[in-house]
C-alpha cells in the first residue's frame, strides 16, 4: 500500500514537471580539443533559454511552459556525441533536439534525429553534406559551406589591380572539403588562376612547406579552409618565414575575440567572412537587436560573440516559433512547422529552405588595428580593404 | 631553392622534435616507464613559460630556467608520491597510471586556463634573417641550439656526472647499482624530474613558435613517442638524430607527396625503423 502510495506520487510529481517542462537536449563540446569553439553554443544556448522564459516562456495549447535545457559533454567525440543523442531521446526524454558544433558531428548526429524522427535545430554545422541526403528533421542557421568564400572572391574581382595568382588550401573534413569545392568552382568561374590547391590533415601543426610554396610561386592570394588553430600557426609561421601575399582570408577565427587576443598585432590585416554582425537593424523579439545582444552577451560571458553565439541563439529561437506555430510539442508537428518558419531575429531573418538549410550572404571582414571591420556585403563595398597587406618587415 | 629552404625548416623543426622527445626517452630508457603524461608536461611547460611571459614579463628564453624548475619538482614529487608505488609492477600498470594522469592534468588544465588558444608572443616571435637567399627563423633557429644544447648537457650529465652514472647503473644493473650504495627511489625521482623539466622546457619553446590549449599533449606524446623509437633510448644525441630525421622527412613529404601525407610518413618511418633497427638509428645492436 505504502509503495503505492510513493509510486503514486512520484508519477504525480513526474507528470506534474512533464506538464509545465519542455526540455531541449543537446550535446556539446564543453572539453576535448574542439572545447573552445564549443563553448559559445553552450552559453548562447543557456543565454536564449534564460531570455526566454524571463519574457514569460511558452504558451502551447493553453499550457504554460518554462524551457529546460539538457546539456551533455560530448569531450569532442564525434561517436560519444551520437550515443548521446541517442540518450536523450531515448532515456532523458527531450521534446526537441538543439545541435553540437562542427559538420562532422552534425553530420553524424543528424541520423539520430532522423531515425527518431524529432527535429534538430543546429547552428553548428555547415557543410553541404548535411543536407545532400534528403534528411526531413535537420534544420540549420549556418549558410551553405560552399559559398563561405563567395563574397571574399566578389571582392577580389573588384580589386585593382585584379589578383590572378591564388591559392587554396583546405583541411579535410566534411566542412572544409564542401567550402573548397564551392570556392574552387568560383574561382575558376571568376578567372582566377589557382596555382596551389591542396587539402592538409585537421590540426596540422606546421605550415612550412606550404609556405615555402606560397613564397615560391608567388602567390598573390591565400585562402585557407581550416580551423582556428591551424589559422593562427599559419599566420604565425608565415611571420617566421616573412610571407606576405597581397591578402590571406581564414574561413574561421578571424571574427572570434580569442584569435585576436593570441595574435596580438599579427592578427591585423587577416581577411576572414562572418554571416553576422552585431548590427542595430537586426531585431529580436526576445534581445531587442543584435548590438543590444552583443552587450549583454559580453557582459554576461566576459567575450564577445561571434556568429557561432548568434547562430546558437537563433536555433533556440526557430524551435520556440515553431512550437507556438504548431502549437503543439508533437515532434512531426515541430517539424512541419520548421519547414515553414519566417520571423526575424538578432542573427537575420531565420527561414528554412528545402533542404532545411538557411540561406544568409556571408560579409567578407578584416582585422584592421585589432577590429574587425566589414569589407564587402551582398550590397558592395562596407569599408575599406587593406590592401596589400604591407610586408611583415614594414608593420 | 625551395627544396634548400624545406630542408632548413625541417632540420630546426627537428630541433624542437628532439627536444620534446628526449624526456619521454630518458624516463623509458631508465624506468622503463612509456609515459603517456609526457605531452601534458610539455603542455604545462606551455603554459607555465606563458603566465611567466604575460603576468612576470619575463623574457620566454629567460623563462624557460623557471619552467624547468617548477615541471622538475612536479615531476619529482609525481614519481616519489605515486609511480614509485607502481614501478616494479608490468608495464601495462604504468601505461595505465599515466594515460590517468594525462586525463587528470588535461582537465585541470582546462578548468584553470579554459580552452582558450594561446600564443607566447614577443616581439622578436616572427623576426627572421636572410642567409644565402634562405629565410632563417630566429625564434625557431634558438629553439634549435637550446635543443641541442639540452641533448649534448643530458648527454655529458649521463656520461660524467655522479648522478648521471647513477641513473645509468640503475637502468644497467639495479642489483649491482644498490650494491654500490645507490639509493633507487631517488634516482628514479630524480630521472622523471630530468624528463619533465626537458618537457617544460619544450612546451615553453612550442608556445614561442606555434599555440598552446589544453589538449596539445595527446599528438605531442604520440610525436615524442615515434621519435623515441626512431632514434633509440640509448643515448640523447640518437633523439636528436630522430628529431632532425623525423622534421626532415615530414615537410619533405608536406612538399613532394601532399600536407595529408607527413602522418603516415611519420608512422611508416616508425614501422620500418622497428623492422630492421628495432633499437633505433643509434642505438647499439645487441
Amino acid at each position: 500500500m505504502f509503495r503505492t502510495l510513493i509510486t503514486l506520487g512520484f508519477l504525480a510529481c513526474t507528470s506534474l514537471t512533464w506538464a509545465d517542462t519542455l526540455t531541449l537536449g543537446a550535446s556539446v563540446q564543453l572539453t576535448g580539443p574542439v572545447a573552445n569553439t564549443g563553448r559559445y553554443y553552450k552559453d548562447a544556448y543557456e543565454f536564449a533559454v534564460e531570455r526566454i522564459n524571463a519574457s514569460g516562456g511558452i504558451t502551447v495549447g493553453g499550457v504554460h511552459h518554462t524551457l529546460a535545457l539538457k546539456l551533455l559533454d560530448n569531450q569532442s567525440d564525434v561517436n560519444l556525441s551520437v550515443r548521446q543523442y541517442v540518450q536523450l531521446l531515448s532515456e532523458d526524454k527531450v521534446n526537441l533536439l538543439l545541435g553540437p558544433f562542427a559538420s562532422n558531428f552534425v553530420l553524424a548526429d543528424s541520423a539520430i534525429s532522423e531515425k527518431f524522427q524529432v527535429p534538430m535545430v543546429q547552428g553548428g554545422g555547415a557543410s553541404d553534406q548535411i543536407y545532400s541526403r534528403g534528411y526531413r528533421y535537420i534544420f540549420g542557421t549556418l549558410p551553405p559551406a560552399s559559398n563561405y568564400f563567395g563574397t571574399t572572391i566578389d571582392t577580389l574581382l573588384k580589386l585593382t589591380p585584379k589578383p590572378s595568382r591564388i591559392a587554396l588550401l583546405y583541411a579535410d573534413d566534411a566542412f572544409d572539403v564542401s567550402v573548397a569545392q564551392g570556392a574552387r568552382a568560383q574561382l575558376s568561374q571568376a578567372g582566377f588562376q589557382t596555382v596551389i590547391d591542396e587539402r592538409y590533415t585537421s590540426n596540422t601543426s606546421d605550415f612550412t612547406s606550404l609556405l615555402s610554396r606560397i613564397k615560391s610561386s608567388a602567390v598573390e592570394v591565400v585562402l585557407v579552409a581550416g580551423h582556428e588553430t591551424e589559422a593562427l600557426n599559419f599566420i604565425r609561421q608565415a611571420k617566421s618565414l616573412s610571407v606576405s601575399p597581397k591578402l590571406y582570408a581564414f574561413t574561421v577565427g578571424v571574427p572570434s575575440a580569442d584569435f585576436r587576443q593570441a595574435l596580438g598585432n599579427d592578427a591585423n590585416y587577416a581577411g576572414g567572412m562572418t554571416a553576422w554582425l552585431p548590427s542595430k537593424s537586426l531585431k529580436d523579439a526576445w534581445f531587442g537587436d543584435a548590438e543590444q545582444f552583443a552587450r549583454a552577451y559580453q557582459a554576461k560571458y566576459g567575450y564577445e560573440p561571434d556568429y557561432h553565439a548568434a547562430s546558437g541563439v537563433a536555433t533556440v529561437e526557430a524551435l520556440v516559433r515553431a512550437i507556438e506555430a504548431a502549437n503543439s510539442l508533437d515532434p512531426k508537428k515541430v517539424r512541419d512547422a520548421l519547414a515553414q518558419v519566417n520571423f526575424p531575429s538578432l542573427y537575420g531573418q531565420i527561414s528554412f529552405g528545402a533542404t532545411g538549410q538557411i540561406s544568409l550572404p556571408q560579409t567578407m571582414i578584416q582585422v584592421q588595428n585589432g577590429k574587425v571591420v566589414a569589407i564587402y556585403g551582398p550590397g558592395g563595398f562596407l569599408g575599406k580593404l587593406q590592401y596589400p597587406m604591407p610586408a611583415w618587415g614594414k608593420r | 631553392m625551395l627544396l634548400a629552404q624545406v630542408l632548413l625548416n625541417g632540420v630546426l623543426l627537428g630541433g624542437l622534435y628532439a627536444l620534446m622527445a628526449m624526456g619521454l626517452a630518458l624516463v623509458w630508457g631508465v624506468l622503463n616507464i612509456v609515459n603517456l603524461a609526457h605531452g601534458a608536461f610539455i603542455m604545462l611547460g606551455a603554459y607555465v613559460t606563458y603566465f611567466l611571459f604575460t603576468k612576470a614579463h619575463l623574457d620566454p628564453f629567460l623563462a624557460l630556467p623557471f619552467t624547468a624548475l617548477v615541471l622538475f619538482c612536479l615531476g619529482y614529487g609525481l614519481q616519489r608520491g605515486l609511480l614509485n608505488l607502481v614501478i616494479r609492477s608490468p608495464m601495462f600498470n604504468t601505461l595505465l597510471i599515466t594515460f590517468g594522469l594525462e586525463v587528470v592534468l588535461t582537465f585541470l588544465a582546462q578548468t584553470a586556463f579554459s580552452a582558450d588558444f594561446r600564443t607566447i608572443n614577443p616581439d622578436y616571435a616572427g623576426a627572421n634573417f636572410e642567409l644565402a637567399g634562405l629565410t632563417v627563423p630566429q625564434v625557431q633557429l634558438a629553439a634549435f641550439v637550446v635543443a641541442t644544447g639540452l641533448s649534448i648537457g643530458l648527454w655529458a650529465f649521463l656520461l660524467r656526472s655522479r648522478p648521471g652514472r647513477s641513473i645509468r647503473a640503475v637502468s644497467q644493473n639495479l642489483l649491482a647499482a644498490q650494491l654500490q650504495g645507490i639509493e633507487p627511489r631517488r634516482i628514479y625521482a630524480l630521472t622523471f624530474g630530468l624528463g619533465t623539466a626537458l618537457a617544460g622546457v619544450a612546451g615553453g619553446l612550442y608556445g614561442t613558435v606555434s599555440q598552446i590549449n589544453p589538449y596539445i599533449g595527446a599528438s605531442l606524446t604520440a610525436k615524442s613517442f615515434v621519435i623515441a623509437i626512431i632514434g633509440g633510448l640509448d643515448n640523447p644525441l640518437g633523439v636528436i638524430v630522430g628529431g632532425i630525421f623525423l622534421g626532415t622527412a615530414e615537410l619533405l613529404t608536406a612538399l613532394y607527396i601532399g600536407p595529408t601525407y607527413t602522418e603516415v610518413a611519420s608512422f611508416g618511418i616508425l614501422v620500418l625503423v622497428l623492422l630492421v633497427k628495432p633499437t633505433g638509428l643509434l642505438g647499439r645492436t645487441t
